[in-house]
């Protein structure tokens, strides 16, 4: 995936949570689809921006990481 | 010793174990007001021994520091220090300070006086003609080491200790910053208190400690630098902000909780990085080098400063705990724990490596310094654990369920009996420190067969004698 | 003295740019992602009060300024390419371009926070407004450290040092993406 691309990806990964907000979506369904959209957004950003994709290993670290936030983000959001 | 300058550090290191001794004699004696509340009540109220004790801890951790610098910085930079006769003039400026502290500390002769009455800010209680004095004196070894390191060689560690040294330097101004407005003045207060001991102390701490790594184990400078520049960009990171831990409940806005939990939770890792720095180098190195209790102390030094500072300080940073344990006995446990485990041991380790060197002996095996290791952080580690305990109680019967102060002060006095048995193995371990580094001209423990084996067969094995 | 011969090389080594400001990254990853964790916390408290102060924020306007972000970093991935490709002027034109979105945004940013103050919302007004003001304001700073950043590595347009500027920048990128679903839209 060239920069480019990433970028592009972005805008759509950003748009569609942006419209799932719009949609008026909530509940359970809302909070995990806008947090995994948000977690391929950051991946993206690493990979490709950062140029974690080069180095597997430290790049799936980060994933993993981010995996486990957002899952406690998600637990919190649906606590409330 | 490479160079003939290095040699202030002796002055500075005497210096610096006699106040040693008297901070842990007055310890004693306030540990034992503890126990028994009417003692020595008239003739050294609790709260002079306490400014005694504290800022006697302060001086001679500085001075120790100051030493560290005017021992390793030839060294690094390969230069003669600048001015060793400045340098003898700022020892004798900080004893001339000591002394009129303690005077005034005592005698309370100058009340009210602006020059000459102590002040009554904790730990900053010193006269300002002291504080003026301390200005000066850091001023000429600013001058002094920075002269130096600029005309020689310039590396991580000297770079870090500058950078330590100077931010210490400076920060104490604000000891010179004394609003009206008691939310302000310690809001100030905490730029020289925290800054410190959080902040630049800590890039000392690690400084002194690569240097001392880089010695006893051999292992690259290269590697030894990322390092320090790592744990310094840590320490930094988190211990700024990490000053709102103390603007919980002073008067300051409440968004002060969240940057203080948040940040003063992060001060745990640089220490975790020192602790790991110190054992990967070990682990790494090959060098034997035959100063043991060196190599003990620093080791020591990054384990203890990690619990004491790193865990206990944990234990009750975030607000919502700290709004129960605030100024308790629990402060107390983390206070002692992490004053020795980041800066006591720091400086007997430098002093444990230097002497030898310093006093043109070959480095020994200084079995009763190792003793003086176990006795004392032994002696810390329990103080800290019977005042972890009495801060437990008293923060669920004073805080919790509402008792009076005094009250539960006489619930905790098992506990105040304990500590005072603690400061007791401090004391002798402290004496016992002392004699080990300037009395034994020759310490020879003959090999047992394991050592002789070693001799005999591992070539990297080097005697110690 | 002896060294270690054939040392393992560390995964470190693997890690594209400078190794300090990865230190940093992680650094800031750390303290957001503690933030905004204390955040969903105490909107536990008071979910009701959450959404309503939620209301005032300007959704729109920050789901815009993500678009702007990521462009903003889509520019300065580029300029690392062309300060690699030793084309300077390219690379500054790059770099005045990301710094000109990050101005963008700041603007965006202000308009919100000028229309919460006109509406006499402060940090103490709601806990969540004392977390969005923190946490979007914190950021905001980095996205001011950032632009000046950029303009510094410029100068001397070495790869090294505007790959350095452009992983801060991402970093920035990286924090909002996480920041804004979660104060924003949850």
């Amino acid at each position: 995936m060239t920069i480019t691309r990433a970028w592009m990806m972005l805008l759509v990964l950003s748009t569609a949570s942006t419209a799932l907000a719009a949609s008026g979506m909530h509940g359970a369904p809302f909070v995990v689809a806008v947090l995994a959209l948000a977690g391929a957004k950051a991946h993206i950003i690493l990979a490709r921006y950062l140029g974690l994709a080069a180095a597997p290993s430290i790049l799936a670290g980060f994933d993993l990481s981010l995996a486990v936030v957002l899952i406690l983000f998600m637990g919190l959001a649906l606590a409330a | 010793m490479k160079y003939q300058s290095q040699k202030i550090a002796l002055a500075y290191f005497l210096v610096a174990m006699v106040l040693f001794a008297v901070q842990v004699s007055l310890g004693l004696v306030l540990g034992w007001i503890y126990v028994d509340g009417t003692f020595l009540s008239e003739i050294l109220p609790f709260n002079v021994g306490r400014m005694l004790h504290t800022n006697s801890l302060i001086v001679w951790l500085l001075l120790g520091f100051f030493g560290a610098a005017y021992y390793l910085i030839p060294e690094e930079s390969e230069r003669e220090i600048h001015s060793p006769k400045l340098a003898y003039l700022q020892l004798a400026i900080f004893v001339l300070g000591t002394a009129g502290v303690v005077v005034t500390y005592f005698f309370n002769l100058f009340e009210g006086n602006f020059l000459l009455g102590r002040e009554g800010r904790e730990f900053l209680e010193q006269p300002r003609w002291v504080k003026a004095g301390i200005v000066v004196a850091a001023l000429i070894f600013l001058y002094n080491v920075s002269m130096t390191v600029l005309s020689g060689k310039k590396t991580a560690i000297t770079n870090i200790l500058l950078l330590g040294l100077w931010g210490l330097a400076l920060l104490f101004l604000f000891a010179f910053v004394n609003p009206a407005n008691l939310a302000l003045d310690k809001m100030y207060w905490w730029y020289v208190v925290h800054l410190w001991v959080e902040g630049t102390w800590e890039l000392v701490m690690a400084s002194i400690l690569a240097f001392l790594m880089l010695k006893l184990t051999g292992v690259d400078r290269e590697v030894v630098e990322k390092w320090l520049y790592v744990i310094a960009a840590l320490a930094l990171f988190s211990g700024i902000l990490g000053t709102g831990h103390h603007y919980y409940w002073i008067g300051t806005p409440g968004y002060w909780q969240w940057i203080g939990s948040i940040f003063s939770s992060l001060e745990v890792v640089p220490f975790f990085a020192m602790m790991a720095f110190a054992f990967v180098m070990v682990w790494k190195g090959r060098r034997d080098h035959p100063n043991k209790a060196a190599l003990l102390w620093s080791l020591g030094c990054a384990t203890l400063a990690f619990f004491g500072a790193g865990v206990w300080g944990f234990l009750h940073t975030l607000h919502g705990v700290n709004f129960y344990t605030h100024g308790t006995q629990i402060t107390a446990a983390h206070g002692h724990l992490a004053f020795y485990g980041a800066y006591v041991c720091l400086n007997l380790a430098i002093i444990s490596y230097a002497m030898p060197h310093l006093k043109g002996r070959d480095p020994y095996n200084q079995v009763l310094n190792m003793a003086a290791f176990w006795l004392m952080s032994g002696g810390v580690v329990f103080m800290t654990f019977t005042l972890t305990f009495a801060g437990t109680v008293q923060t669920h019967l004073q805080r919790v369920l509402g008792m009076s102060y005094m009250e539960v002060q006489d619930q905790l006095w098992v506990f105040y009996a304990m500590r005072f048995g603690s400061g007791v193995a401090v004391v002798l371990g402290a004496v016992l420190f002392i004699y080990a580094i300037l009395v034994p001209r020759r310490e020879v423990v003959t090999p047992g067969p394991l050592e002789r084996d070693r001799l005999a067969h591992d070539a990297d094995h080097v005697a110690a004698e | 003295m002896t060294e270690q011969a054939g040392e393992r090389p560390s995964v470190l080594d693997q890690l594209p740019g400078e190794l300090m400001m990865w230190v940093l990254i992680v650094s800031e990853l750390l303290v957001f992602g503690a933030g905004l964790a204390a955040f969903l916390a105490v909107r536990i408290t008071d979910p009701a009060g959450f959404s309503e102060a939620q209301s005032h924020l300007h959704r729109a306007g920050a789901g815009v300024n993500t678009i702007v972000l990521v462009t903003s970093g889509w520019l300065a991935a580029h300029a690392v390419c062309a300060a690699e490709a030793g084309r300077a002027r390219r690379l500054r034109g790059l770099i005045a371009g990301a710094i000109a979105l990050g101005a963008v945004f700041l603007v965006l940013k202000g308009m919100e926070y000028a229309d919460l103050a006109a509406a006499g919302i402060s940090f103490e007004t709601h806990a969540f407004f004392t977390f969005s003001y923190l946490l979007t304001g914190f950021h905001a700073a980095h996205v001011v450290a950032g632009m000046v950043l950029l303009a510094v590595v410029a100068v001397p347009a070495s790869p090294r040092a505007v790959e350095t500027g452009a992983a801060f920048w991402h970093m920035v990128d990286l924090v909002w993406v996480l920041l804004f679903p979660v104060i924003y839209l949850l």
